[in-house]
């Protein structure tokens, strides 16, 4: 029987082919149309749920093109075909199906999902490539030309969102060049002081900047002596915060708040430079001059768009932060600078030796799941003093509503990370001796420590002796300028500073 | 022809090849469906930063037939006028030169007679251009290719200009004087690869047979061994200087006397000894990430240059090379590279490019070819054109003249100078706008003095 049919089989081989072959084709072209049917906009949009998405992409240069095509959600939003089209494919449908069934889109933070940090994951640079494989047209502009070259000599490192993040979503707050207009728009009708601050003795103070219609608090911070790092048994410590050593730490005063964008912008206004003087033989015919000489421009928006006023002023260098330090002691008369690691820790503790300067351990906040903000039992008071990522929105926040600690001093902990006058070193602490007034960190190094969790930080590096640092040649990785900015920083949006004045004979200081 | 190692069969079966795959680039370009990998860049160009891969020019013996191809120059002094008399030696009948440009009408007009006197070519007075804008007039004119010759300073602007307008190129070394010139170049060589132009660049050794045959012998029959080091060298006497003349302005003198003056030559490190330093970064196949070195200005009459140059350039291995450069007359010296292997010893000394061992032995000599290098350069240059041959040098050249610049900036300043710090450099040289006229640049212009100048951004 079996062989019969083989036989039958055999005889009409041709047609077997035949009839395999249309089979093929129709699933072939089938699913192909498939594919091409689950891949329109009108598609994406019936389970990708997302406010202004269609809007904002309708606004964007994408849709808008000057030769009249529309480039559509998968031509950015999936690699090309052949290179994990369909893979990609079916995670991106299959986690939209999913948050269109199980999540309410309203709850989304679509905010922080378009920054950078977030849309590489589902903006693919080969999709970029694979239409724009000429990135020198002639008609390529002057700084388009250096972006471009600095893009072709670090291809590995960069993506082409890094520069152009809005082109698929119009944004209409985003900037993409020198913004020479930066922080302008003071208030001019406010009354600007005209001398800064006499203090005579060690108490809180509100200095005020002559000239400028800013003023801020300053807390007396008594001196004494107190545990440097954290106990080997502190949980989620890592291994930098210790050995554990007893310092002394003499009175200064420091700010109550983050350098806010107000201060840093009379600062900015007061000093900004149109030009720069930075390189190797321009400075030949440049004489030293003592008037300091500020920032110059930024390029794009400092501020992420989250808005200026009390919110802690970002982005800028450490250079920038010393300039401004040195800045607002000569213009005040007093000696302000950024506090040392030491001082800092000090002033964050204040005088309590736990993880924070409130009740609980990191693992009572840590799990902030659906049980977690069911019952856990002190996320309240983690909230009222603390600024991190689980209740940030996973941006700067106004100081305002922030509950101070011990000393009086608002967002030690997080908010954004604060600059300090110590050179990083992992096992700075092991060189340390027990007793030692005033350290100042190791005498040289590559970074500087930052303390202080931020908006970004998880539960563990918001704890009081949590240590990080700076990595200048990350967060200037994607500056597009030729040279890189000396005063903006491009990569990093999560560091601030806070400055202390010491406590002298300017400041009462018998 | 026999000892020229370049067959004509050879080469055109190697051309067609490298124009096939020309040809695929192309048609992935103007695609946007197509998969077109990391072409981003721009494909085409000889020199691909990512690969660091480095082909051959074609090497004929004469150019092949086509259709007329008409140049223009751009610079009429020494190095112009040479340039356009090998240019029309390489290309015989079938190529012409029709414009003229220069800031100086006299230069103009010298060049104008003697191409009608030696070459028996006539170029129309409408077609000689006067002025710090002849170069836009001559690039307008109709021309199929310029030549770059004007002092450096001003190449990198010429070298835009002409891409933009989709002429093909030869520019003169040095390309640039300054960081800021040397992106200028390297953005406009992407947009040239992009737009299929050929550019090549008077780094004249890289067409000369003896040298691609040392080469060869090194890097693809492995006769020396790994590279350890090498010395380069243009050790020779004084070029020449103007003095002033009252009927000059400070800017006429200053560019009639432009080899003493760094902004306008780069100083001689870039201006001269590039071409050595061209060869290390070709032979070794990288270029070094750092120098230290020094100079001095011991009897140069004019300007504000150094007359010698010691730098010791760094590899990213670790690996050392020397370089040496002087312009002084009446001092012992020579103009040569030698590269140190684990095997043996190449060298170009009394320009006799060979392989010999530790005890001066010969091993190899390279074959020599009868065509001057001054003109294969433009024979090739022409073929590549006709051939549609993806060739392009300026990005090459843009390295080994950047790392000239490194050996300048540390020697002037006696600071270690890193290739990054050059690449991301906001120096550039000289003054904003040029006009015919008094400057009071000469009198503000000082001969640096190592020790004594903050190459850092001030803390």
């Amino acid at each position: 029987m079996l062989k019969r049919f083989g036989n039958y089989l055999r005889k009409k081989l041709l047609l077997v082919i035949l009839i395999g072959f249309v089979i093929g084709i129709t699933a072939t072209v089938f699913s192909h149309k498939a594919i091409e049917a689950t891949s329109t906009p009108e598609s994406c949009e019936m389970c990708h749920v997302h406010p202004h998405v269609t809007e904002s992409w309708k606004l964007s240069v994408h849709y808008d093109t000057r030769v009249g095509i529309h480039i559509g959600c998968v031509e950015c939003h999936l690699p090309p075909k052949g290179q994990g089209f369909l893979k990609e494919k079916i995670k991106a449908s299959s986690k939209d199906l999913y948050g269109y069934i199980f999540k309410d889109s309203a709850d989304f933070n679509w905010e922080a999902k378009s920054t950078l940090e977030h849309a590489q994951h589902f903006v693919f640079k080969e999709s970029c490539i694979n239409c724009h494989q000429n990135l020198f047209p002639l008609t390529l502009t002057k700084d388009g030309q250096d972006a471009h070259l600095y893009y072709s000599q670090n291809e590995e490192e960069l993506r082409c969102i890094n520069c152009h993040l809005n082109v698929g979503h119009y944004d209409p707050n985003a900037m993409h060049a020198k913004n020479v207009d930066f922080g302008g728009s003071g208030d001019e009708s406010k009354e600007k002081y005209t001398e800064a601050a006499t203090v005579n003795s060690h108490d809180n103070y509100i200095e005020t900047i002559p000239g400028t219609t800013i003023a801020f608090n300053m807390k007396a911070i008594p001196g004494g002596s107190f545990k440097l790092g954290s106990p080997e048994g502190e949980q989620m410590r890592k291994a930098d915060e210790g050995p554990q050593k007893t310092v002394n730490v003499s009175s200064f005063f420091m700010a109550e708040i983050e350098v806010s964008w107000d201060e840093y912008l009379a600062f900015y206004s007061a000093t900004a430079a149109e030009g720069r003087s930075t390189d190797t033989e321009g400075t030949r015919t440049e004489a030293d001059v003592d008037a300091i000489s500020g920032p110059t421009p930024p390029y794009g928006q400092p501020d992420q768009n989250w808005g200026l006023g009390t919110r802690p002023a970002i982005t800028m260098s450490y250079r920038s932060v010393e300039t401004y330090v040195k800045w607002l002691s000569q213009v005040t008369g007093k000696t302000y600078r950024l506090p040392t690691e030491a001082e800092w820790e000090y002033a964050a503790r204040g005088g309590t030796e736990t993880p924070f300067f409130f009740e609980g351990n990191p693992k009572d906040f840590g799990e902030q799941g659906f049980f977690g903000k069911l019952f856990g039992k002190g996320s309240d008071s983690v909230n009222s003093y603390v600024v991190y990522d689980k209740n940030s929105g996973l941006r700067t926040a106004e100081p305002e509503g922030i509950e101070a600690n011990p000393f009086g001093l608002k967002n030690m902990l997080g908010n954004v990370a604060e600059y300090t006058a110590d050179w990083y070193a992992e096992d700075a602490y092991a060189t340390l001796q027990d007793g030692t007034t005033d350290p100042k960190g190791p005498a040289s190094g590559e970074e500087h420590v930052i303390r202080g969790g931020s908006f970004k930080s998880e539960i563990g590096e918001v704890r009081s002796a949590a240590r990080a640092h700076t990595e200048s040649k990350a967060w200037m990785k994607t500056d597009p300028q030729m040279p890189k900015s000396i005063w903006w920083l491009s990569d990093c949006n999560f560091v601030s500073f806070r400055v202390v004045c010491e406590f002298d004979e300017k400041t009462g200081k018998n | 022809m026999s000892k020229n190692n370049f067959s004509r069969r050879k080469f055109l079966a190697s051309a067609a090849a490298v124009g096939a795959v020309g040809a695929m680039g192309a048609g992935t370009l103007s695609s946007c469906s197509t998969g077109g990998g990391s072409a981003a860049a721009g494909g085409g160009g000889i020199y691909d930063w990512a690969k660091r891969e480095y082909p051959f020019p074609p090497m004929l013996d004469a150019v092949p037939d086509g259709k007329v191809l008409k140049a223009g120059i751009i610079g009429c002094g020494g190095r112009g006028s040479g340039a356009a008399v090998n240019f029309l030696e390489a290309g015989g009948a079938s190529v012409a030169v029709t414009a003229l440009g220069d800031v100086f009408q006299d230069r103009v007009d010298s060049l104008q007679a003697k191409l009608k006197k030696n070459n028996d070519t006539e170029i129309a007075d409408e077609n000689c251009f006067v002025g710090f804008d002849a170069f836009e007039k001559v690039i307008a004119s109709g021309v199929d290719i310029v030549i770059l010759a004007t002092p450096p300073k001003f190449r990198p602007e010429h070298f835009e200009a002409a891409v933009k307008a989709r002429k093909h190129c030869f520019m003169e070394k040095p390309i640039a004087v300054d960081p800021v010139g040397i992106r200028q170049v390297l953005a406009a060589a992407k947009m040239a690869d992009a737009a299929g132009l050929k550019v090549v660049t008077g780094t004249q050794r890289r067409h000369e047979a003896s040298y691609i045959n040392l080469f060869k012998e090194c890097n693809d029959n492995n006769a020396i061994g790994k590279i350890t080091g090498a010395n380069v060298y243009w050790n020779g006497g004084k070029l020449w200087h103007r003095d002033s003349n009252p009927d000059w302005s400070e800017m006429e003198w200053m560019i009639r006397d432009w080899v003493n003056w760094t902004w306008l030559s780069g100083d001689h490190i870039v201006e001269q000894h590039v071409h050595n330093l061209d060869v290390a970064n070709w032979y070794i196949g990288k270029a070094p990430v750092k120098a230290l070195g020094f100079g001095s200005r011991q009897r140069r009459v004019t300007g504000d240059q150094f007359d010698n140059f010691s730098i010791d350039y760094v590899y990213d291995d670790g690996m050392h090379i020397h370089s040496t450069c002087r312009q002084i007359n009446s001092c012992d010296g020579g103009v040569y590279e030698i590269f140190h292997g684990t095997k043996a010893i190449a060298t170009t000394a009394g320009h006799k490019p060979q392989i010999v061992d530790a005890a001066g032995n010969q091993i190899y000599q390279a074959p020599k070819s009868d065509v001057s290098p001054y003109v294969q350069e433009h024979i090739d240059l022409i073929t590549c054109i006709r051939q549609n041959i993806p060739f392009n040098e300026a990005a090459a050249t843009a390295e080994s003249v950047m790392i000239a610049i490194m050996g300048r900036v540390s020697a002037y300043t006696g600071k270690e100078v890193t290739y990054e710090e050059m690449m991301n450099s906001d120096m550039k040289l000289g003054p904003e706008t040029f006009i015919m006229g008094d400057l009071g640049y000469m009198a503000k212009a000082e001969v640096p003095v190592p020790g004594t100048l903050d190459r850092k951004p001030k803390k």
